[in-house]
């Protein structure tokens, strides 16, 4: 299979909103993990979050459409249109039936859907918005997108929990290696700072109850870690043939070389502590990508911060990078923001690909003490570093791995 | 002339559109783009705001204003 072109980058994060401000604060090792203040989540056993602040202040989404999505949608929507400004693309130029978008999300949009459902107990029937039904799916913000832009193409939504915008990014590659379509909007969004989400993922037993140092709390490979924190955002880019890239005239900013999946079969939450299929998945993609171990440069992590999660993945790199494992960089910058779920694998690609332009890899944040010995972690400050190939690591529950090779 | 008034307010408040986007004798598909699910909305809306029952029979997206007034007037007669 071909490599493909990502020559434009939409981010909505806690970091940052657009890739500049984004790639500011991730260098600088600025965490973004606060009190969840949007409501009252004193009674929770995990009352943190990476929240994004004043979303109308980025958008030019008219209020009409406002009320009829949830913040999922918006977030992909802000993020749509940031990927095709950077890519310097005017979508009214292109062919609609040749444009698709394949996006990735765990969750759903909840703060629609819980404020419908209180409404419906509440006032009955009629207190139900009748857009209850098109806001809340997965599936809506791919929706919302097609609509706002006519995009009439082949598309999907993927829904494999936290691996889902990873594996959102590896169908699109695949698409456009069939020559169907002329361009894709491919990542993911989510929105989980909800009163119903956060009980959910509370529920689920990954989330920190470091409560009391909000900005600590996500220590992934660290010693002292309890679990991740949520976050909120959106990453989507625009990806398309290196031919056609070319003949616009644009310079891609890196290309997507290799993807595999495979699922651990084992447990409906857990993943298998011996990380072998994961590291089947490694090997899966550095073959799609003509690569192979010795190539790869930086390995972004999917760091759950829990021992079983953080340990299988660490196994899985071992098992496939044996001797070099000790010193290929690795790194978790979402400690800084949050785990996005369903949008963590595409903004930890837009991370990767942001650390490749720069030549600097972020840090994980509060890896003070690592569990595992033995890795090249990055830890206090960014380093220097030049990267010409890189894997991204995203994993969902059940165990499910997805791997990406991104190169310059 | 109170009741079209009183509509077109119900409508802005609703749907977000400018009130001069509403035009007396023009289907709401063609002044404001009506979808469907706009149009199951402001049924209900329209039903709250002047106690009466509407069907989305009667008022459909090629109803325009004096056509809802002319349903909502008969109602309130009834």
């Amino acid at each position: 299979m071909d490599k493909i072109a990502v020559t434009g980058i939409g981010i909505v994060s806690p970091s940052g909103i657009n890739k500049r401000q984004f790639w500011a604060n991730i260098k600088a090792g600025r965490s973004f993990v606060k009190e969840i203040t949007r409501f009252d989540a004193s009674k929770y056993p995990s009352r943190i979050a990476g929240q994004i602040d004043e979303l109308n202040k980025y958008s030019n989404i008219s209020e009409r459409l406002l009320k009829k999505i949830d913040a999922f949608s918006h977030m992909a929507l802000i993020a749509s249109e940031l990927a095709l400004q950077d890519a310097g693309i005017d979508i009214k130029n292109e062919d609609p039936n040749l444009v698709g978008i394949f996006l990735g999300n765990a969750i759903g949009g909840w703060l629609y859907a819980e404020t419908e459902l209180r409404d419906l107990y509440i006032e009955g029937r009629e207190g139900v918005s009748p857009y209850m039904a098109s806001a809340w799916f997965p599936a809506a913000p791919q929706g919302q997108v097609s609509i706002y832009y006519g995009i009439k193409g082949f598309s999907k939504t993927v829904v494999a929990d936290r691996a889902s915008s990873l594996m959102a990014l590896g169908y699109a590659r695949k698409v456009l290696n069939k020559n169907k379509l002329n361009m894709i909007l491919s990542g993911g969004m989510e929105a989980p700072v909800t009163p119903y989400a956060l009980l959910c993922c509370s529920t689920y037993g990954a989330l920190s109850k470091n409560n009391a140092r909000p900005q600590e709390a996500y220590r992934p490979f660290d010693k002292k870690r309890d679990g991740c924190v949520i976050g909120e955002g959106a990453g989507i880019v625009v990806m398309e043939s290196i031919a056609r890239a070319a003949k616009r005239g644009v310079k891609p900013l890196a290309y997507i070389s290799g993807y595999a999946a495979t699922c651990d079969g084992l447990d409906r939450i857990n993943c298998a502590s011996d990380g072998k299929e994961l590291a089947r998945a490694i090997t899966l993609a550095l073959a799609d990508a003509k690569t192979n171990a010795g190539e790869i440069d930086y390995i972004s992590l999917d760091g759950l911060a829990l021992d079983l999660w953080d340990n299988s993945e660490l196994s899985a790199i071992k098992s496939i990078f044996k001797e070099r494992a000790k010193d290929i960089p690795l790194s978790c910058p979402k400690s800084m923001f949050g785990n996005l779920l369903g949008a963590s694998g595409v903004v930890d690609m837009i991370t990767t690909i942001l650390a490749m332009e720069n030549n600097l890899i972020p840090v994980t944040l509060n890896l003070e003490e690592p569990s595992v010995k033995g890795f090249n972690y990055v830890t206090k400050e960014a380093k220097e570093h030049k990267i010409n190939k890189a894997l991204v690591i995203s994993r969902g529950r059940g165990g499910i791995n997805s791997v990406l090779v991104v190169e310059k | 002339m109170e009741t079209k008034q009183k509509i077109k307010e119900v409508l802005v408040d609703l749907l977000k559109v400018k009130p001069e986007e509403l035009k007396d004798a023009v289907a709401l598909q063609e002044s404001i783009g009506v979808d469907s699910t706009e149009i199951v909305e402001s049924v209900i809306a329209l039903e709250k705001a002047f106690g009466v029952k509407l069907s989305p029979k009667e008022i459909t997206k090629s109803s325009s204003i004096d056509d809802i007034a002319i349903v909502v007037q008969s109602k309130l007669k009834a």
